[in-house]
């Protein structure tokens, strides 16, 4: 069974490495890279956390499995006493006055967090190019982008700079970085693991999302992070997933994939032929396939940035100078607010916020954000008949490869029109998996809500398939 | 009231304009059909009564409201400045 979490905690068990001197590493190369993966290093934090493990081991004490593993933050979480910039201009000098429960769980288990991650300011974004802190580059090819909104995480688990990452899923945040970075990355369920200390984005898809190298690796985390919280009243009470619940894929009987996703003439050659090669390949295990039909790519992305661009203009204007952020002083309260946004925030961030403050207004709402609901509830449905037919279904990540640095700033239209595969997934709130095989960008595969079990199950299937 | 907002003045962004590319999306949403489905699972995230959390006041830590207190911009003889209030 691959997976670092396990081989790490067995060489620290044997003495074989110490935790000081894994962390050392790990935060010598974080310091040298030239992906620009790191908004700030958490040295200090680390290298104590590590003493601390390395005395326990020397004194004959056991330790938790995550106990001494070093993660990296995305950094739009909270980390008491560290620096949460969001990659953005406005928060360039905020510190975190607490800790986020997903962390927040994690630091309890033992894990050590190493660095604060690059990514798209505020998550906005497709390439981690939105960014004060320059874009990050493709782990596989410089030349291209290193995927958004959590490029930083993607590429530092790609690089082995941190063990696993936690990264955050709005429209596909996890599983688009992943696919570029040949990892895996899941958003869960929508409230399976608590949002509270997560920057909000747009919160009725907001999810935070473990990164790592191996399915096993993520259901570690993924356990860890899970559960119910009274500080996020939209989580939900989940069971652990067992280790071998998850070896025998044998109740899996039918998969499905959306037709318009394959046939139309956005997608990729060659990603297309991957694709069918691997529906293929899962037929030739006696797996039924079955071919659905599904909205629009067109619809899915203009129904997810419609209510994505109303959430995020709400949850970003407490963002004013006064309430949070680098306060630029005008003649009065108002133009002070106005200025220090202005001046702040980037063309992209100013561009979703303007779009939510359209659509929010007064004589746009009927027309653009009740139908845009409106269509959410019918993708919803749609997902809900889905998963009375089959029990899986699959699609290719991205319809095209990474694109190269600095063409996805010029167009942004085509950079939201890339999110065609990851967005309904994150409207219909269903577990989804990016995993770096079947086509250059990888595979995600989906279950019906609260099946995030059944998809890891599926994934270790396609590890030994295709 | 009745005073015509426009989108620079909603987002507090000096001289925002509404973007083409964004435009181009609200056009698809406009044109697609709705349906008068009663299907709206998306609406089901409210929180049972039996749930909600106590409504108590917790006191933050020490460190935390030092922290708190770190991020304001300004502060004079002890006091945090928020900037003068609009008077109109």
């Amino acid at each position: 069974m691959d997976s670092q979490i396990h081989k790490i905690h067995q060489q620290l068990v044997n003495k074989e490495i110490t935790c000081t001197a894994l962390v050392q590493d790990k935060l010598k190369s974080l310091k040298q890279n030239t992906n620009n993966t790191v908004n700030a290093l958490l040295d200090n934090l680390a290298l104590n956390l590590a003493a601390k493990v390395d005395a326990k081991i020397a004194q004959g004490e056991s330790i938790g499995l995550l106990e001494g593993i070093p993660f990296g933050i995305k950094d739009v979480y909270m980390v008491q006493g560290t620096l949460t910039t969001a990659s953005s201009e406005l928060l360039k000098n905020y510190k975190s006055a607490y800790t986020a429960t997903a962390i927040q769980k994690l630091l309890d288990a033992g894990a050590i967090p190493l660095v604060k991650e690059n990514c798209d300011s505020f998550g906005h974004g497709s390439s981690s190019e939105n960014t004060i802190f320059g874009a990050v580059k493709n782990a596989i090819n410089p030349d291209l982008v290193g995927g958004g909104s959590s490029g930083g995480s993607a590429v530092n688990v790609a690089k082995d700079y941190t063990v696993f990452s936690i990264g955050g899923d709005t429209g596909g945040s996890v599983r688009q970085p992943a696919g570029y970075n040949n990892v895996y990355g899941l958003k869960p369920t929508y409230g399976r693991i608590s949002r509270y200390g997560l920057m909000a984005y747009a919160s009725s898809t907001d999810c935070v999302g473990p990164i790592a190298k191996s399915i096993e690796d993520i259901r570690i985390v993924l356990n860890v992070m899970s559960g119910k919280d009274q500080k996020d009243q939209t989580t939900y009470a989940s069971a652990e997933i067992a280790q071998d619940a998850i070896s025998d894929a044998k109740d899996i009987k039918t998969v499905g994939y959306f037709k318009n996703f394959i046939e139309n003439d956005a997608i990729d050659a060659q990603i297309k032929s991957d694709f069918l090669s691997a529906i293929e390949k899962i037929k030739a295990q006696g797996i039924q396939v079955k071919a659905l039909d599904f909205f629009e790519s067109n619809t899915l992305v203009s129904t997810y940035y419609t209510l994505a661009m109303a959430e995020t203009a709400s949850n970003l204007s407490r963002l004013d100078g006064t309430n949070y952020g680098n306060r630029i002083e005008a003649e009065n309260l108002k133009e002070t607010y106005a200025v220090t946004r202005s001046e702040n925030f980037s063309e992209e961030t100013k561009r979703r916020i303007v779009g939510g403050n359209q659509v929010l207004s007064q004589g746009f709402s009927d027309e653009i954000y009740l139908k845009g609901l409106n269509l959410r509830d019918q993708i919803s449905e749609n997902f809900e008949n889905d998963f009375k037919e089959v029990d899986i279904i699959i699609s290719p990540v991205t319809p095209n490869i990474p694109p190269k640095i600095g063409d996805s700033l010029k167009d942004p239209l085509a950079m939201y029109l890339s999110d065609a595969y990851t967005v309904g997934f994150s409207l219909g709130q269903l577990p989804t998996l990016t995993v770096p095989q079947g086509t250059a960008t990888g595979l995600q595969i989906t279950a019906a809500k609260n099946n995030d079990e059944l998809v890891l199950k599926f994934a270790n299937f396609l590890k030994d398939t295709i | 009231m009745g005073k015509i907002m426009t989108v620079d003045v909603l987002s507090s962004i000096k001289g925002a304009q509404p973007s083409e590319a964004v435009n181009k999306l609200f056009e698809v949403i406009k044109n697609a059909n709705t349906s008068n489905n009663t299907f709206n699972s998306n609406h089901n995230n409210s929180v049972p009564l039996d749930d909600l959390r106590d409504d108590v006041v917790i006191e933050s830590s020490a460190v935390e409201k030092q922290i708190i207190i770190e991020n304001f911009p300004k502060e004079k003889n002890g006091f945090l400045v928020v900037s003068k209030v609009i008077e109109e």
